[in-house]
């Protein structure tokens, strides 16, 4: 984030912090589509992840006025939101959240990958792999997912995914190296005809 | 594991932006001269590209709409609940206050009138809790008929 947008968010949660409904406008604008596609990724069902979403405002709304403005105010929120998350898959899938070894490989939802026919147009082959790319990261462990969803999506720092996972940063790099091996691994097992070093565009 | 191994190792965490700055270079130096291990950083480049490019799903307007208006309700309450605990903090330290600060003046006011209906007031730690106890039964009173008047009052709006 840049220092102007960094400048412009502390400013809005102060204002949030005195019930400023413009500062509520302003940071859901800003978070909602982040944020709603972060729990997406978690919980995979819109549902599921409409009411997390929901949830988590309202948590906000619980806890904004103890929170630290000094504090970077976006891991607080992804970790509000994970932690929903997280309760919610414990509720109904506890199985999904057992940390995964380091070497194990069973993917168990590799039939959702998309269809493997091939088309003639260029735009449908691009979304074809888009595809096996989303299908291949919903079919990761969440907390693999989450890692890749965070860095490469959420575009946060190592330091913040620390923040928000609540673990060190040198576990973040390992399961950030894990996730992208396993789903490295995932894409090549069940499209071998795909040529993955070529950049979706 | 010799040093091209521990290099390969690296990819995925480089194109992550994982590594410090002395491993990138190490990465670079290495890559330029090991056309295998170009391949497979172009290949974690493509992997780490199509992963910043999936499409970012949207939740519908109605879910934010509500989202919003359970935030702003439950903020107000928030506020509301902080405002109530700050001035029942404020009231508690200005009872104490007041309890000390009257004794004296209950104690010239009273003189051994107390004393005269019972002998046992001349035992001023009895007289001061009891004239403590006098206090708070009645603030304690006041606040219950306040909280029940209040309660009312949320039941009707």
């Amino acid at each position: 984030m840049t220092w102007e947008g960094q400048v412009g968010l502390d400013s809005e949660v102060v204002r949030l912090r005195r019930g400023d409904p413009d500062a509520l406008a302003a940071l859901l604008a800003r978070y909602q589509n982040r944020l709603y596609r972060y729990l997406l990724r978690m919980v995979h069902e819109p549902p599921d992840a409409e009411d997390l979403f929901q949830q988590t405002w309202v948590r906000v709304a619980e806890k904004i006025l103890q929170f630290d403005p000094r504090r970077n105010f976006e891991p607080w929120l992804f970790a509000l939101a994970r932690n929903l998350a997280i309760d919610h898959l414990r509720r109904i899938r506890p199985a999904s959240l057992d940390e995964p070894a380091g070497d194990e490989s069973g993917d168990t939802k590799a039939e959702r990958l998309v269809s493997r026919e091939r088309s003639v147009l260029y735009g449908i082959l691009e979304r074809e792999r888009t595809g096996r790319l989303a299908g291949a990261l919903e079919a990761l462990p969440v907390f693999y997912r989450e890692v890749l969803t965070l860095r490469f999506e959420e575009e946060m720092k190592l330091e913040e995914i620390s923040q928000v996972l609540e673990i060190p940063l040198s576990t973040v790099k390992t399961r950030l190296r894990r996730a992208l091996e396993r789903m490295r691994e995932t894409l090549e097992a069940h499209h071998p005809e795909e040529d993955w070093s070529r950049s979706v565009n | 594991m010799d040093a091209h191994d521990k290099i390969r190792e690296l990819l995925g965490l480089a194109v992550a932006g994982a590594l410090g700055a002395e491993e990138e270079k190490r990465i670079e130096k290495h890559v330029a001269s090991c056309a295998s291990c170009a391949a497979e950083l172009e290949s974690w480049r493509a992997l780490a590209g199509g992963l910043r490019r999936l499409p970012t799903p949207q939740p519908g307007k109605l879910v934010v709409e509500r989202a919003r208006a359970q935030f702003e309700m439950r903020l107000a309450e928030e506020i509301e609940s902080r405002g109530q605990r700050r001035t029942m903090i404020f009231l508690l330290a200005f009872a104490w206050v007041v309890t000390l600060a009257s004794w004296p003046l209950f104690r010239i006011f009273t003189g051994g009138l107390l004393v005269w209906f019972d002998p046992r007031f001349n035992q001023t730690w009895l007289v001061f809790a009891a004239f403590t106890g006098l206090l708070w039964a009645t603030g304690g009173l006041a606040a219950v008929l306040l909280g029940r008047h209040r309660q009312q009052e949320r039941r009707t709006a």
